[in-house]
């Protein structure tokens, strides 16, 4: 490489670069750390080879370059001019795509697939997560080899360089510097200009430092290393720019040593420059001196903090030292020194080039130009996104970032790493910009963004930062140091479930000591990550400490079995899931039983939440079909074997206790009530005992039979069912206690539809979906006919159409929803099996009128959706289209748009001194203990709670049975917290077993379309054998963690039996 | 001469004095544990936090560090800066509860109770005996090496130091571990007999825990002369 000994030089040999255009195809590889992890290395030895074997190198030419920013998709690989992106290649795709080059094709089966539209994008411009983005500086890591510094000038590279050298004032780069309004890209956003100008205005005879910060250390951050790997010449270039400004005299880049790609870019790139004559002694013939040398850090976090890096330069022990005196003033080895994040570095060249005006109009007024995101975590799309500031949380996230991985909701972003903090969901309409994340308690940082979802605990995540600092403190001053050991103490305890309220108070009150008294600012942050959660997530923190519970299932001290944890009865399911994978299906049941008095009918129709917290789906897999397995064990076992054991504590004199309504909540407690000696009775209004159970699922999902063989066997001496008595029209409480009653527990269900609140909603061959569902499953009358019209999205709308098209008067079943498909509430698994059998859905329909004829429904006129902004949980809101209305003609029209309790039975409680709340029309009672206003009277499930699971009810209903058994005795009811921990050891299956885990989640077995359509006999059908072993197989046994065999307790049973025999 | 203020009075005071220095020249009395004239100003334990600039813009900063700066607000016992000292004090006691010193502080403070779980550490890494080894005695013998709760002092990779030489002014300036010398239980006492000169020596062989970097122990060796 020549040296360049003029500026002319340089114009005529970057007008011979540019000029000479090279005219093949170029296959960009991107090859970044993230590339090479995943593959990229062997995609550039694959494509050479094919090149060099069919002699296409005069066609088709490589590059190599740094990170595109898609890094979920790499390898990846990128077609000029065309643009076309092939994600996540495989070696073998390559033949086939450099075929296609030639043919000018795309192979359209390698092609993106937008998630959301299932349709395939070729070009990179055209895939949503680039689409949004404004990325200027991220899209010349495209353009650029960064080992070739002609192609960096190929792409107007030093020709800012050039620009200043011509121009000869250093005092106007400033000035433009300023005028972008270019802030610190390193977190505190610091206008560069203005420490420009600071480090020019001091007196410079000794020297002056200017230092490009590439210490990274954040957790899941990585924007500048992928400008060092990608770009390195842009960072060279930016801080020429700031030396001939600033009148510095030598460069540092601190580069940290665990980025080796970078640091050997940085390395040629820098060679290069000075072989160029861009660094040295007389750039360019300017008389202008100024060179770079390269520290390597040896990995301490808090050397990115100026004043330790500072330090660290020098050779002395990475940690900070008071400010003031300022770096700008007393830096390295004494000598002012300006410090800047590469980021800040990479920009200066872009403003330089574009000017200070047109860099401003990107961005926002006191944030202007963009910002580098690495978005990772629980998103879609991770990588990074380069957006300009002033972009919201949620056009990053949802938009860019596609939103959640699985089903479960993103609750919150942390952003800034360890020094930042979380921002819930519902502020993410929140613009990102220094100012507007420093109100809300976080930081920019350096721009790392992490996305958290449901199986996020808030605790979980301070205590993953606070164990990160306490290691990555200097140690030298005494609160930050012993702080952020003790904060990670504190936290410690609370996932454990060991801390107390006082222990909050003291975290907090430590959190804002070490804020304050902190010398540097990592300490000074330090306590963000708790005090940011604290703000939005101190329910999180008092559940852990209070009702020593993890809703997200990740405190292992708290959660034991996930599964066990997220069922409202804590049926231990990895108990009966390790039994099925032993063949023992007689204890799988007893297991079951122990916890569950409706084990058949959860089997069908539970909604399983242990299998959405299931570590198997949590972590990436599929869950295991817990509910399938009930099945196949409650199918194959004879209920007679458990024998309920009742308690030697038993009360034997017999206090009788009343139950209102003979649902799920009201049998389960007269059960466990029976258990403990007192004799009850439950009324019903209905003439058979179920309730909802009976009334409102339909019988392809539940048999009647399994019903009433189940309730059958939970009525017992203890137990007297009175049907066809209603409260308030045949007994009041008042009557109850006169009767001799020592308790009432009101469990009566959710009755009525909510109205559409549309005009011609009464006209005749309109039903709620209740009313529809009842009048069918109570009486056995068909109502419907002809075309049928369902309004609604959840359970009970796809329950109506199909037992709609199960009627033989209807031709045909539509559902319309104002959503998509994929936001509907009911199950998945119910929605597609509705599919299967000929309903239709139509998304994004609303309703606007029904149209009647003579009184008669005749149809309704309805209008298109289309998707708007986005609400607080991350959905979209549905708007409708302008003119878009269209009339369906229907002969029936069922409603179920939501189920609220029924208002005359509110009235009568209300009419009896029970305390309701109108607006959600429900009964209040102490969710600890149940009771209502009136001492003796507990009321549970649907009308507590509004329309439920069944699953919650039964939980209910045992609750109300400890809780009315407390009550008579006269005890506290308040109980203290219990942990629940897998306590029973089950061995795992022996090796040597031929069946072998299964790879995929199994599926539901279903009797066949055209044989179900028609009847009412049961849909869903029983595993077979192996499938259920080959299924709980795939059992994570979280609770392997919690138990051990007892071998020495089970010999000392062998020889004591021994011994009486 | 920079003018400042400090608790409403102004003060005068040369430059390159620090804040602590201008308040002390008053008489305002702020606590310090890792402060010692004659070597350079550290900031390590933060007691002597102060209060600096306008509410709600002020912030603390430590007295000992910081320089006096001309029209300097300083208040140095505001309710602020007593909130962070008083936790600072029951961190300090519940990592160095034996400590003489820190007890005393405690009760100056009326700081009664510690709600950390307890520990039983001999050392706050003030760093009083790393800045008196290099600066006063220009030994170097001893420094910091490690960071987070890894940070601890000693000779480098714990082997004996040739350039000590056993002059004892670590031990001497010590602020947590006074009562080797006194100690009420024989059997934990730490040496320290060669900062009084009075052995109650132990035959202990390491005294890598102990915090005492001296090899041979100058006490032992005295006793033998005596002997």
């Amino acid at each position: 490489m020549q040296r360049l000994r003029s500026l002319d030089e340089f114009k005529l040999l970057r007008d011979r670069i540019t000029s000479e255009k090279d005219p093949r195809t170029i296959m960009v590889i991107p090859t970044g750390t993230c590339g090479q992890a995943s593959g990229a290395n062997d995609l550039i030895r694959m494509a050479k080879r094919v090149l060099l074997e069919k002699e296409l190198i005069g066609k088709i030419g490589l590059r190599i370059t740094g990170c595109h920013g898609f890094c979920e998709m790499e390898p990846s690989l990128l077609i000029e001019p065309e643009g076309t992106f092939y994600p996540k290649v495989k070696i073998d795709d390559i033949p086939r795509i450099i075929d296609a080059i030639c043919k000018k094709e795309v192979v359209k089966d390698l092609l993106y697939v937008d998630p959301e539209s299932g349709r395939s994008i070729a070009r990179q411009s055209k895939i949503p997560f680039f689409a949004r983005q404004v990325r200027t500086l991220m899209s010349q890591n495209e353009k650029i080899d960064p080992i070739r510094i002609f192609q960096y000038i190929e792409n107007g590279g030093y020709s800012a360089l050039a620009k200043i050298f011509e121009a000869r004032n250093p005092l106007a780069i400033i000035e433009e510097v300023k005028k972008s309004g270019l802030r610190g890209r390193g977190g505190a956003g610091f206008p560069t200009g203005l420490k420009w100008e600071l480090l020019a205005k001091q007196p410079g005879k000794r020297g002056k430092y200017l230092v490009c910060n590439a210490d990274e250390g954040d957790p899941g951050a990585y924007m500048d290393r992928s400008l060092l790997e990608g770009n390195p010449h842009s960072i060279i270039e930016g801080m020429i720019i700031g030396a001939y400004a600033t009148g510095a005299t030598d460069g540092v880049i601190y580069v940290r040593n665990e980025y080796p790609l970078a640091i050997k870019h940085l390395t040629i790139a820098l060679r290069q420059a000075r072989e160029m004559g861009f660094l040295g002694e007389d750039i360019i013939n300017t008389r202008f001196s100024f060179d770079i040398k390269l520290v390597r850090g040896a990995g301490a976090f808090v050397c990115g903090e100026e004043t330790s890096l500072i330090h660290s330069i020098e050779g002395k022990i990475g940690e900070p030292r008071q400010r003031p005196p300022f770096p700008v003033q007393k830096g390295i080895f004494g000598k002012p020194t300006a410090i800047n994040n590469v980021e800040t570095w990479a920009n200066i060249p872009l403003i330089i080039r574009k000017g200070s005006e047109e860099y401003a109009k990107v961005g926002t007024p006191h944030n202007s130009g963009t910002k580098i995101f690495s978005l990772v975590g629980k998103v879609r799309n991770t990588g990074l996104v380069e957006v300009p500031m002033g972009t919201t949380i949620g056009e990053i996230v949802n938009e860019i970032g596609g939103g959640s991985v699985g089903s479960s909701k993103i609750k919150a972003v942390q952003t800034g790493g360890p020094s930042g903090g979380c921002i819930p969901a519902n502020m993410f309409n929140m613009p990102i910009d220094y100012d507007s994340l420093s109100r809300a308690g976080s930081i920019m940082g350096s721009g790392g963004m992490i996305v958290m979802d449901e199986n996020t605990c808030m605790v979980d995540i301070a205590k993953y930062y606070m164990n990160f600092l306490k290691d990555e403190s200097c140690g030298k001053c005494f609160t930050c140091r012993k702080g952020t050991q003790r904060m990670f103490e504190i936290l410690d305890d609370i996932s454990k479930g060991l801390a107390t309220v006082q222990d909050i108070d003291l975290l907090e009150e430590l959190a804002y000591v070490v804020k304050d008294t902190s010398m540097c600012g990592l300490g000074q942050s330090a306590p963000n990550p708790i005090l940011s959660n604290m703000r939005y997530f101190k329910d999180e923190y008092l559940e852990h400490v209070m009702d020593k519970k993890c809703d997200a299932g990740v405190c292992r001290e708290l959660v034991g079995a996930p599964c066990q944890a997220a069922c409202p009865l804590g049926t231990e399911a990895w108990r009966y899931v390790a039994h099925i994978a032993r063949g023992e299906y007689d204890e799988a049941y007893m297991a079951i039983k122990e916890a569950n008095p409706f084990p058949s009918v959860c089997a069908r129709v539970c909604n399983h939440p242990c299998e959405s917290k299931c570590r198997a789906g949590t972590s990436g897999g599929d869950p295991i079909a817990i509910r399938a397995l009930k099945r196949f064990v409650t199918d194959r076992v004879d209920p007679r074997i458990y024998q309920p054991k009742s308690r030697p504590d038993a009360v034997t004199n017999g206090d009788k206790v009343a139950i209102i309504g003979a649902g799920p909540a009201g049998l389960t407690a007269a059960h466990y009530l029976s258990l403990k000696g007192y004799k009850s009775t439950v009324f019903d209004s209905e003439s058979k005992a179920g309730g909802m159970m009976f009334t409102a699922i339909p019988a392809y999902r539940l048999p009647r039979e399994v019903i009433e063989k189940e309730i059958e066997s939970l009525l017992d001496e203890n137990v007297t069912l009175q049907c066809e008595t209603a409260l308030g029209k045949d007994i009041t409480i008042d009557g109850l206690f006169e009767d001799g009653y020592k308790a009432v527990f009101l469990a009566l269900g959710a009755h009525k539809s909510r109205p559409l609140r549309i005009e011609g909603e009464n006209a005749e061959g309109v039903y709620p979906s209740i009313q529809f569902l009842r009048e069918f499953n109570v009486s056995g009358k068909k109502v419907a006919k002809g075309a049928v019209g369902v309004i609604g999205g959840g359970n009970s709308a796809v329950d109506a159409a199909r037992v709609a098209i199960r009627q033989e008067d209807v031709d045909s079943v539509t559902i319309f929803y104002r959503r998509t498909r994929n936001e509907m509430p009911a199950y998945p698994e119910e929605i597609e099996a509705a599919i299967q059998e000929g309903i239709k859905i139509e998304p994004l329909i609303s309703p606007n009128r029904v149209i009647t004829s003579g009184g008669k429904l005749s149809g309704i006129e309805c209008v298109a959706n289309m998707l708007g902004e986005r609400d607080a949980s991350g959905r979209r809101l549905p708007v409708p289209i302008e003119n878009s209305e269209f009339i369906v003609p229907l002969d029936t029209l069922i409603v179920a748009i939501s189920e609220g309790s029924d208002i005359d039975c509110l009235s009568v409680a209300s009419s009896m001194q029970i305390e309701t709340d109108v607006r959600s029309s429900t009964v209040v009672v102490d969710p600890d203990t149940l009771s209502t206003n009136r001492p003796g009277v507990f009321a549970g499930g649907d009308l507590v709670t509004g329309p439920n699971t069944i699953v919650d009810a039964i939980a209910a209903g045992k609750k109300a049975a400890v809780m009315i058994d407390r009550y008579i005795k006269g005890e506290e009811l308040r109980q203290i917290p219990r942990i629940k921990l897998p306590e029973i050891y089950v061995p795992p299956p022996d090796n040597g077993d031929s069946v072998e885990a299964a790879r995929k989640r199994v599926a539901t077995p279903r009797a066949l379309v055209e044989w179900r359509k028609r009847g009412f006999a049961e849909v869903e059908m029983s595993l077979t054998k192996e499938e259920a072993k080959r299924e709980a197989l795939r059992c994570m046994r979280c609770d392997l963690e919690f138990t051990k065999p007892e071998i020495e307790h089970e010999e000392e049973l062998v020889t004591a039996e021994g011994s009486k025999l | 001469m920079i003018k400042l203020k400090i608790n409403g009075v102004d003060v005068s005071v040369e430059e390159g004095s620090t804040v602590l220095e201008a308040a002390q020249f008053l008489g305002f009395p702020i606590p310090t544990l890792c402060h010692m004239e004659g070597l350079t100003p550290y900031g390590a334990c933060r007691l002597c936090v102060v209060e600096i600039g306008n509410p709600p813009r002020s912030k603390l900063v430590s007295s000992c560090t910081y320089p006096a700066e001309d029209g300097l607000v300083v208040r140095t016992s505001s309710e602020r800066v007593m909130r962070a000292r008083r936790m600072i004090i029951e961190l300090l006691l519940a990592t160095c509860p034996q400590s003489k010193i820190i007890q005393d502080l405690a009760s100056k403070f009326n700081v009664r109770q510690q709600r950390f779980k307890q520990e039983y550490e001999d050392c706050i890494l003030c760093g009083l005996c790393v800045r008196m080894c290099e600066e006063q005695m220009m030994a170097k013998a001893i420094g910091f090496r490690g960071r987070g709760e890894n940070r601890s002092i000693g000779t480098p990779f714990d082997i004996k130091s040739e350039v000590c030489r056993q002059c004892g002014g670590c031990i001497y300036v010590c602020p947590a571990c006074q009562l080797r010398c006194t100690y009420n239980e024989p059997e934990k006492a730490i040496c320290g007999g060669c900062a009084n000169l009075a052995p109650p020596c132990l035959e202990k062989e390491n005294f890598h825990d102990m915090m005492c970097y001296m090899d041979p122990c100058v006490a032992c060796e005295i006793r033998k002369e005596n002997n």
